[in-house]
């Protein structure tokens, strides 16, 4: 650059307004990038809080539409009289309300799934959530520990590491067709009457073990859930591994620990606090997901919460054990039974065409109770971490 | 010297010929050492000479670091190979402490860390824990400071007393021989002078082996040094002898500061 000739005395001088204007620019340029995505975000945040909260939030005593959070979906009936009032009303009250209206009736719409609450697409993906974070974790915080502290550096790692990476790269739709295959029509059962379809029958003596499939259950569902987030579970659990000071591992194998009592004891817990960060991410997602679960788990309606499935009336004189057993395996068959899920449950009404008011109300309603539970998750995770922190601090 | 004098006791630590490769870049060679019990012998030598490494082959700790390897000669402790196939590693390192450069304490109880070693041999007994706890922090010198609060996390401690409850930890498995890696150099003076008076107790119910990079320190703590230069031993002697009269031309010019 030419020095310039004004500049006599100064020997530091430059083009300072060009460069000044363009350092201006820049930064303004970055800056509104940054407040665009941060509007986007709570743009969207805003559309389902002022949607969603009326659907949800009542102005009077409990506060809340109950009705919304306690019933399941059902179909709701919209009957309109001559003077074009309208009546929003339930399945079973439609015929009723149009005989009371006699002549003054006009007509009738009804519409699929908007009626009644979204109990059932709730407890259902708690449900899916529950076994896909207990399955991720387990498998992924195992797989995480053989990583860090047993595998040896080599080819061989670089190339799970490399499966891994792949595998959180799997569109998800994948992944419900690979639980549809895996879970839903071939994983072992223990069953004395094996079903035609069943792949493998072992004979144990006792029972047989049967490849024909846990069927479209919170099982299968789950479990296809829990690979969906295990990526992002080991690749994290890892990570909080590493973090782990090698000094402790190296105490803890001088005072004579063997290398399981090392992680055990002087590892595992440092790490919990991430990990369990690590999972809030892999809970959201879990809950999140509807591809996976739309052949493994989910129904777009059922009437039936999972416990409520109908069990053959025990005989009046039935003992207490007897109950008791009904009542075990009505809760142990909460797993086994398809449910509803609040992704797919607000993908179907969306998908129904045409929309109405009452369909737009029931979809904000359940996404902005989706949101507020994918939020409580969260932060109960970051209270169980904080909690964790402060009693395992180096 | 009475004539009748009993033969001097076996030496607890015995390293014969041995040479030590980390992949394939030797790291030790041809060390011959010999450590009599209830001494403490000071390992000296320039940073990178390979002091910590021949400490951590007494151990094993070495072990952890993939392709370090013993490739000739032999360690004997208490008479035993080490690298015998029998040789149960848990074993060995419950009779051969160690304590690290840098304290470590787990962020655990006081009382936690202390029991860690022995709580890893199965002991479930409370009575013997605390007994071993007790003795170990009396031993430490730390007993009379922390007996009130055992239950606090060690974390809150000053770093002198971080190092004496890692030795307390050390010798809290009763072993025989305690490696001590560069103990003092990341404390204070005062501290690493309550370390050193330490050190001076613990031989009397222990072997220590102390690497440190501070001549003082060896002529103050030591009976013993030895110094390595370049993966050799060059001299191994009584530690009076060996600073006051040095027998290798290397020795004298590392002692006087004037190494080329």
């Amino acid at each position: 650059m030419t020095p310039n000739p004004t500049a006599v005395g100064n020997p530091f001088a430059g083009a300072k307004n060009q460069q000044e204007r363009r350092e201006r620019i820049t930064r303004w340029l970055l800056r509104l990038v940054t407040f665009f995505i941060v509007a986007v975000t709570l743009g969207i945040l805003a559309l389902i809080a002022i949607k969603g909260s009326p659907v949800v939030f009542r102005s009077q005593w409990p506060f809340v539409n109950t009705k919304f959070l306690t019933e399941l979906p059902s179909t709701l009936h919209v009957i309109e009289d001559v003077k074009g009032n309208k009546q929003e009303v339930e399945v079973g009250h439609a015929d009723e309300v149009k005989a009371g209206l006699g002549d003054n009736f006009h007509s009738e719409t009804t519409i699929s799934y908007s009626g009644g609450g979204i109990l059932g697409p709730i407890v259902g993906t708690a449900l899916l959530v529950l076994v896909s974070i207990s399955v991720a974790l387990f498998l992924g915080v195992s797989c995480a520990i053989y990583l860090s502290e047993y595998a040896k550096h080599g080819k061989f790692l670089e190339l799970v590491r490399l499966a891994i990476l792949n595998l959180a790269g799997v569109p998800s739709v994948v992944f419900g067709l690979f639980g549809l295959g895996a879970f839903v029509l071939t994983a072992p059962v223990f069953t004395h009457m094996p079903m035609d379809r069943s792949i493998l029958i072992i004979p144990l003596g006792f029972t047989t073990l049967s490849f024909e499939g846990w069927d479209t259950c919170v099982l299968s569902g789950g479990f296809t859930l829990a690979f969906v987030i295990l990526p992002v579970i080991i690749t994290a659990s890892e990570q909080c591994l590493q973090a782990v000071p090698q000094g402790f591992r190296e105490t803890s194998m001088a005072l004579g620990a063997t290398r399981w009592q090392t992680i055990r004891y002087s590892v595992l817990p440092f790490a919990m606090p991430g990990i369990l960060t690590s999972s809030i991410l892999g809970i959201a997602r879990a809950a999140g997901e509807t591809a996976p679960i739309m052949f493994t788990a989910a129904l777009a309606f059922k009437d039936k919460l999972p416990w409520q499935k109908a069990l053959p009336p025990l005989p009046a004189d039935a003992s207490i054990f007897a109950h008791w057993e009904q009542s075990v395996s009505r809760l142990l068959g909460v797993f086994t039974e398809s449910v509803q899920a609040l992704p797919y449950h607000i993908y179907t009404i969306a998908a129904k065409i045409p929309q109405n008011e009452y369909s737009e109300r029931a979809q904000y309603g359940s996404v902005f109770v989706f949101l507020v539970l994918v939020a409580t998750l969260a932060a109960t995770s970051i209270w169980l971490r904080r909690r964790l922190r402060a009693k395992y601090r180096w | 010297m009475p004539a009748l004098q009993s033969p001097p006791p076996p030496p607890v630590v015995q390293v014969r010929e041995m040479d030590f490769c980390y992949g394939s870049s030797i790291a030790l060679e041809g060390i011959n050492l010999a450590v009599e019990r209830y001494r403490i012998t000071a390992l000296i030598g320039a940073s990178g000479c390979g002091k910590s490494t021949l400490l951590r082959c007494i151990n094993r700790m070495n072990d952890r670091v993939p392709g370090a390897r013993v490739t000739k000669g032999e360690i004997l402790v208490k008479g035993k190979n080490i690298h015998d196939d029998d040789v149960d590693l848990t074993q060995l390192r419950k009779q051969v402490g160690m304590v690290f450069q840098k304290s470590s304490p787990f962020p655990k109880t006081i009382y936690e860390n202390v029991a860690y070693g022995q709580r890893t041999h199965g002991v479930k007994s409370k009575d013997i824990l605390d007994d071993a706890v007790e003795r170990a922090l009396r031993h430490a010198a730390l007993w009379e400071e922390l007996k009130d609060r055992l239950d606090q996390n060690a974390l809150g401690l000053s770093g002198g007393q971080q190092q004496r409850l890692c030795i307390a930890r050390a010798i809290a498995t009763r072993p025989d021989v305690l490696l001590m890696d560069e103990p003092c150099s990341a404390l204070d003076p005062i501290a690493t002078l309550k370390i050193e008076e330490l050190m001076h107790q613990l031989a009397r119910e222990f072997t220590v082996i102390i690497v440190t990079h501070n001549m003082q320190q060896a002529v103050r703590v030591s009976d013993y040094t030895a110094f390595l230069h370049l993966g050799k031993l060059v001299e191994f002697a009584e530690t009076d002898a060996l600073f006051s009269n040095p027998r290798q031309k290397l020795t004298e010019s590392y002692l006087r500061g004037t190494f080329s």
